[in-house]
């Protein structure tokens, strides 16, 4: 059966965009990310406009995250003091990052950082994380965990000011680290155009040492907030959202949401980081085979980025 | 005196009327029926509605022409203008937006069908005149910035690649079906309409020609337009987004909700 999207301007299977968000949102639900990184050049691999792509899917991912924000809590994995620091810094380096592709558009190289960042944070951000999980995976099978040393960058960030504990998390900080960090993420979500759930997510992992289970809702907690901003500002300002494929999307990502959550809680912390690392690995070469080789059409839809 | 006069000029305008018609009934003998005012278009479905459940449509056009005549149907938008973005290599290795293109006079929706192939039976000036064809297509449209000829007919075709992709764009010869029908030749085809052209009028025209000119053309419209719910929700996106973007939140977030309490109630086992 098809439908008609009234902003995208376009007919779609409805099966295909269910289908999406029911795969996507089950990532969402596994991972804690919002999945736009697969989700918008999916939609535009079946003829959704671009910038109609990106807008209507930080609208379902509002459901996708509400969901898995909710299943999450429900078993006590939402840290709700760490994911509000996030939000601030996520905040104020998305008002920092818009202004930053202000400036690089209008010295004409937009396309080629915004390029370069996705795939280099998508390489770096992959590749890390396949290997630190692998190792730790490896480690746990021959010897007993030892207690880690203290490491110089563990010392000097408990030497910043306003120490803080998180009691979810386990972890104790300075307040400035969630909200330093979660500006960085925020500045380059901003300039590649995503929620950033996958930057932020071995952020949490590796710099705020939360455990994994934790870090999933935390991230669906603040990648929900962030999406309700982008998405009021899309509607707005562009006239981008379609309600109607985000309705469709977002059948299937509540659900899939739903059942991320449920699967997560059955796998191991290691086993779920290495899974993501080989999903953003693999969205990297494919980015770098797009990057490479002709394509066939030499002409596209202007607007967005 | 008078009378007589207007008696005598009486008989010479019937003179002249049996006259001409005399004449135009040897040309029609000696030319076939070649009459003007013989060419007939009918749109059959001229008024498209776009609903919910709409995936395009299908337009037959039909009609009446002079036998021995060739057809060309087509079916176009208004011209318009298009800004897209262009790919080019940087640094001789990775593939990236360079740049973006103008395209004037360029219409949005350009499908084209002939009894035969349009350089068979139409002059390259007739097809310019009526901008018939892909080439006269090229010659009307203005793109910029381009340097050089060759590249603006590359860009020309990569533009024509583009739309043919979302089946704005179609050129084909040998689809309409023609029958003789009392002395002239019926014709008919069914064109498939692409769901991507967007609300508007199309203006759908048929050339009757010979000897490699334009005798006589008729015009029908097509008109696409949303209506119901598309259109409220099309209307409601364009002119109030605040509101649209407050109802698509509110809708996203009782849904996430709805799901999850459904979960909970039916998953408890979890």
């Amino acid at each position: 059966m098809y439908f008609y999207l009234p902003v995208a301007l376009t007919s779609i299977n409805i099966l295909i965009p269910i289908g999406l968000g029911l795969a996507v949102g089950l990532l969402s639900g596994l991972f804690g990310v919002g999945g736009g990184f697969l989700m918008t050049p999916l939609l535009i691999m079946f003829g959704i406009p671009s910038t109609v792509a990106a807008a209507t899917d930080s609208n379902q991912i509002v459901a996708a995250s509400t969901s898995g924000t909710y299943a999450h809590w429900k078993v006590g994995n939402v840290d709700f003091k760490m994911g509000l620091y996030l939000l601030i810094g996520g905040f104020a380096g998305g008002l920092f990052g818009v202004q930053l592709i202000k400036i690089l558009k209008a010295t004409g190289n937009a396309d080629f950082v915004i390029k370069m960042t996705y795939v280099l944070m998508l390489g770096i951000v992959g590749t890390y994380m396949f290997i630190e999980s692998l190792s730790s995976m490896r480690k746990k099978k021959t010897e007993e965990i030892k207690p880690e040393k203290e490491s110089g960058m563990a010392r000097f960030l408990k030497s910043l000011p306003l120490q803080t504990h998180f009691e979810k998390s386990g972890v104790t900080h300075s307040a400035l680290l969630p909200i330093i960090f979660g500006g960085f993420v925020g500045i380059l979500a901003a300039i590649m155009g995503v929620g950033g759930g996958f930057l932020m997510v071995p952020v949490m992992v590796y710099i705020l040492r939360m455990p994994m289970h934790v870090v999933v809702g935390t991230s669906l907690f603040q990648i929900l907030f962030n999406c309700i901003e982008v998405t009021f500002l899309q509607a707005y300002t562009n006239h981008n959202v379609d309600f109607i494929l985000a309705v469709l999307l977002l059948l299937g990502s509540t659900v899939g949401a739903q059942i991320g959550a449920v699967f997560g809680r059955k796998l191991k912390g290691e086993q779920l980081k290495i899974i993501l690392a080989a999903i953003v690995l693999v969205v990297t070469v494919k980015m770098i085979f797009e990057l490479t080789l002709s394509p066939s059409i030499l002409l596209s839809q202007a607007g967005g980025h | 005196m008078k009378k007589v006069r207007s008696q005598k000029s009486e008989v010479r305008s019937f003179k002249n009327i049996f006259l001409t018609a005399f004449i135009i009934f040897l040309g029609m003998i000696m030319t076939g029926t070649k009459a003007s005012a013989e060419l007939t278009i009918k749109a059959n479905h001229d008024d498209i509605k776009i609903d919910f459940f709409y995936n395009g449509s299908t337009v037959s056009v039909a009609g009446d022409a002079d036998s021995g005549t060739d057809l060309i149907i087509k079916i176009a938008s208004p011209e318009g203008h298009e800004i897209l973005k262009q790919k080019g290599k940087v640094a001789g290795l990775l593939w990236m937006n360079t740049g973006t293109l103008n395209f004037e006079h360029t219409p949005n929706l350009y499908s084209i069908y002939s009894t035969k192939k349009i350089e068979d039976i139409l002059s390259a000036e007739e097809a310019d005149k009526y901008v018939i064809g892909y080439p006269a297509l090229s010659r009307q449209m203005e793109i910029a910035p381009v340097s050089t000829e060759d590249e603006r007919s590359k860009w020309f075709n990569e533009f024509v690649k583009y739309k043919e992709s979302s089946n704005l764009y179609t050129t084909s010869s040998g689809k309409i079906l023609t029958t003789a029908k009392d002395g002239k030749q019926a014709y008919y085809i069914l064109t498939a309409w692409p769901y991507q052209a967007p609300p508007g009028d199309y203006l759908v025209t048929v050339y009757a020609v010979k000897d490699k000119k334009v005798i006589e053309k008729a015009e029908s419209k097509v008109m696409v337009e949303q209506v119901g719910a598309v259109k409220m929700l099309a209307g409601m996106a364009k002119n109030n987004g605040a509101l649209y973007g407050g109802i698509s939140i509110m809708a996203a977030l009782a849904a996430g909700f709805g799901v999850g309490m459904i979960f909970r109630k039916g998953g408890g086992a979890h």
